[in-house]
């Protein structure tokens, strides 16, 4: 297994995110237009910005929908990049909006609320009750009816159609991130401390891992739910969470490929490589916890997305360069 | 000499209702001053300001290791900042304005708390709006207001013309009293020149020191006019060393959730203490200042520092001192908000008179107990 360089863009700064959207790219820098990029890796499209930041955008393979720091929600259609829909909510900041699994609802943590919106940009549920603003959401990948909202205090579970949540995870503190994994058994919540809150939903349990040097800036789910790497310093730990109780009580396995901190992680939809990127420049590709391949880059890489096939993996990087490698 | 300081500075806008901030903050963002200056205000706060370049955030508060009230950080700034921090185009300047309400310490703590926030971001100075005509009317009921005075690096006093010159004098030593470090300005309409706000580059104890060598003598010493230049002080920085001794890391392990309806945090060690707002009414913010000639035994110091703040740090807003440590060439520069404290290398003393002086700016000091165990660790 190697990489192959398969196509780069340079955007206007720092990545915030990468995602595919079927056979297109959406790069969305901190700042400057959020672009769509083509088949070959070529830029088809350049979406207009947010002011003073965009927050992270979020794709389906016939709708982008982008935000950030004026208050604004737009939706454009893929591949043609025409504009469906924009609403402005207000004067907060709006950090990330989330499609659901079926791309039929866009969850948009405005404020204190979590809002859903629908594919024309309409309002069809705003979820309240949150202490602080809404951080970001995690849809079900088992159930596209229900999403999971973090603030300050722990985790909201709601169901569409309800006004009350259906679960919530009173931990105390604050979030950064939050991610349901494949299975549906688990949200797991990355916060402000150096510390990630598990909770499993088959057992109603909730289990906090602590003593990670760093915040933990990365965490993703393996496809079938089975592990959780996080990332923060240079050593990535990789959690079983297949035992009746999670991981509660073992001993994760600890990745040490890099040397600098690990702020971005993104297991191949097949299951078989985990990515990550460190603040030095490196990426590593390893599989079965063993290294495969490395590309050593210039600038901090902040963002990783493989394609839904698994063939392409596309890297960010603090200066805003976008290079996709071929899997070969 | 310190390495070039690439660290954004931050300038945090506190002051009650009607005291005068969106006069100020409007002249900041419409004057010729050549800053590209990022404001962050209160989505709920006064000012309101439709400009491009001001950030709509919600205080958002949360208690970063344990409950104790230094852990208490802003969210939301963490977030916000963190992203403004990412740009290629850097801004000059950010300004983050305060609700009227708001205690400032867990704004000017996220800068000292949050790593990242330290390494990318100094505080430039602690602004504080004072209305001099209706300040009295909440000074002693309002532990708000005293905070505001007793964290500032700057204090404005604002509305001059409303009040008389000897009403002004009176207030000004009252402030004084609270808070002997910062500098105070009078002004109508809030007009002052902007570097006085923008370029304060921290409190310099040092400098302070230099140019006032009376400076300790708060409590008979009027700096109504004094003419203290501020406008270039270096902000002493280099390898600050975050002593957090009280909260303890482990390795990596995973465990059930303790029960929550005592303490919302896993630190078993850290008591959950009351936070947000403390209203002890009849309390007296004042500041102490110490100072000997000579130098300090290293270890005694750091040893009463640190029981000193674990057990008062509640009580004491900021600490800040200049201490000669035996055997040591280098100057130690200190900067304090309630139990959190830097220490940094503060240069050289060259042929400097080696001389300790330490301040601290809270509630319920003890002057004759604090000289007497700072004098323990001297020389």
């Amino acid at each position: 297994m190697g990489l192959k360089k398969y196509a780069a863009v340079q955007a206007d700064d720092c990545i915030l995110n990468v995602q595919w959207a079927g056979d297109h790219l959406c790069v969305t820098p901190v700042t400057g237009a959020i672009l769509i990029l083509g088949k070959e890796g070529e830029i088809t499209s350049a979406l207009p910005d947010h002011g003073l930041g965009n927050g992270a955008s979020s794709a389906t393979p016939d709708l982008v929908a982008t935000c950030g720091f004026d208050g604004r929600v737009r939706l454009h259609s893929l591949p043609a990049c025409e504009a469906v829909a924009e609403v402005k909510l207000g004067r907060s900041v709006i950090e990330r909006v989330v499609w659901s699994p079926d791309g039929q609802h866009l969850a948009v943590g405005f404020g204190k609320n979590l809002l859903i919106l629908d594919r024309k940009g309409e309002t069809v549920a705003t979820f309240g009750e949150h202490q602080t603003s809404v951080t970001d959401a995690a849809w079900n990948p088992k159930n596209a009816r229900e999403v999971a909202s973090v603030s300050g205090g722990g985790a909201r579970m709601w169901r569409l159609g309800a006004t009350e949540p259906f679960a919530k995870f009173d931990w105390g503190g604050a979030s950064l991130s939050v991610a349901w994994s494949p299975d549906g058994r688990w949200l797991v919540t990355g916060d402000q401390t150096a510390s990630v809150h598990l909770y499993d939903f088959n057992r109603d349990y909730p289990l906090h891992i602590q003593g990670y040097e760093t915040k933990v800036k990365a965490m993703a789910f393996s496809p079938d739910g089975k592990r959780l790497a996080t990332g923060g310093s240079p050593m990535v730990t990789v959690w079983d969470c297949t035992p009746k109780n999670g991981p509660e009580g073992s001993t994760p396995g600890q990745l040490q490929f890099h040397q600098g901190d690990v702020e971005a992680i993104a297991w191949s939809p097949d299951g078989k490589y985990l990515a990550t990127g460190d603040i030095l420049g490196r990426l590593v590709l390893s599989a079965n916890d063993k290294p495969v391949s490395a590309f050593q880059g210039e600038n901090n890489i902040t963002s990783l997305a493989w394609n839904a096939d698994s063939t392409l993996l596309a890297v960010g990087d603090g200066d805003g360069l976008v290079v996709v490698f071929q899997a070969v | 000499m310190a390495t070039e300081d690439t660290r954004v500075p931050v300038t945090i806008l506190t002051g009650f209702l009607g005291a005068g901030k969106t006069t100020l903050l409007n002249r900041i963002l419409t004057e010729e001053h050549g800053l590209r200056i990022a404001v962050i205000e209160n989505e709920f706060g006064e000012i309101g300001i439709d400009h491009e370049l001001v950030i709509n955030t919600d205080e958002e508060l949360f208690e970063m290791n344990n409950g104790c009230i230094c852990c208490t950080v802003r969210g939301d700034l963490i977030r916000i900042l963190g992203s403004l921090m990412k740009r290629r185009d850097k801004f000059d300047h950010i300004l983050i304005e305060t609700t009227g309400l708001a205690d400032p310490g867990p704004v000017v703590q996220t800068f000292f708390a949050d790593e990242e926030m330290q390494d990318k971001l100094k505080v430039n100075a602690v602004v504080t709006l004072v209305d001099a005509k209706h300040i009295l009317l909440h000074i002693d009921d309002s532990e708000e207001a005293k905070e505001q005075i007793a964290f500032a690096d700057v204090i404005i006093l604002n509305k001059c013309d409303l009040v008389t010159p000897a009403e002004l004098d009176s207030l000004e030593r009252r402030i004084r009293g609270m808070n002997a470090l910062a500098k105070i300005h009078r002004t109508t309409n809030a007009q002052l020149p902007i570097a006085d706000v923008l370029d304060v580059g921290g409190f310099n104890l040092d400098r302070a020191m230099e140019l006032d060598p009376h400076f300790l003598e708060e409590e008979e010493d009027d700096h109504s006019h004094c003419d203290h230049e501020h406008g270039h002080c270096e902000h002493e920085h280099g390898h600050c060393e975050h002593e957090h001794g009280h909260c303890e890391h482990e390795h990596d392990h995973c465990e059930h959730e303790h029960d929550h309806s005592d303490c919302d945090h896993e630190h078993g060690e850290c008591k959950h203490e009351e936070h947000h707002h403390h209203h002890h009414h009849d309390e007296t913010v004042t500041s102490v200042a110490l100072e000997h000639v000579g130098d300090c035994d290293g270890e005694k110091l750091n040893t009463w520092l640190s029981e000193l703040l674990r057990t008062k740090g509640q009580d004491i807003f900021r600490t800040k001192g200049i201490v000669a440590v035996r055997n040591n060439p280098k100057r130690i520069v200190f900067q304090g908000v309630h139990m959190i404290m830097n220490a940094a290398d503060g240069g050289p003393w060259g042929d400097r008179q080696r001389k300790s002086v330490l301040v601290f700016i809270g509630r319920h000091l003890d002057r004759a107990e604090l000289t007497k165990a700072f004098q323990a660790c001297t020389l």
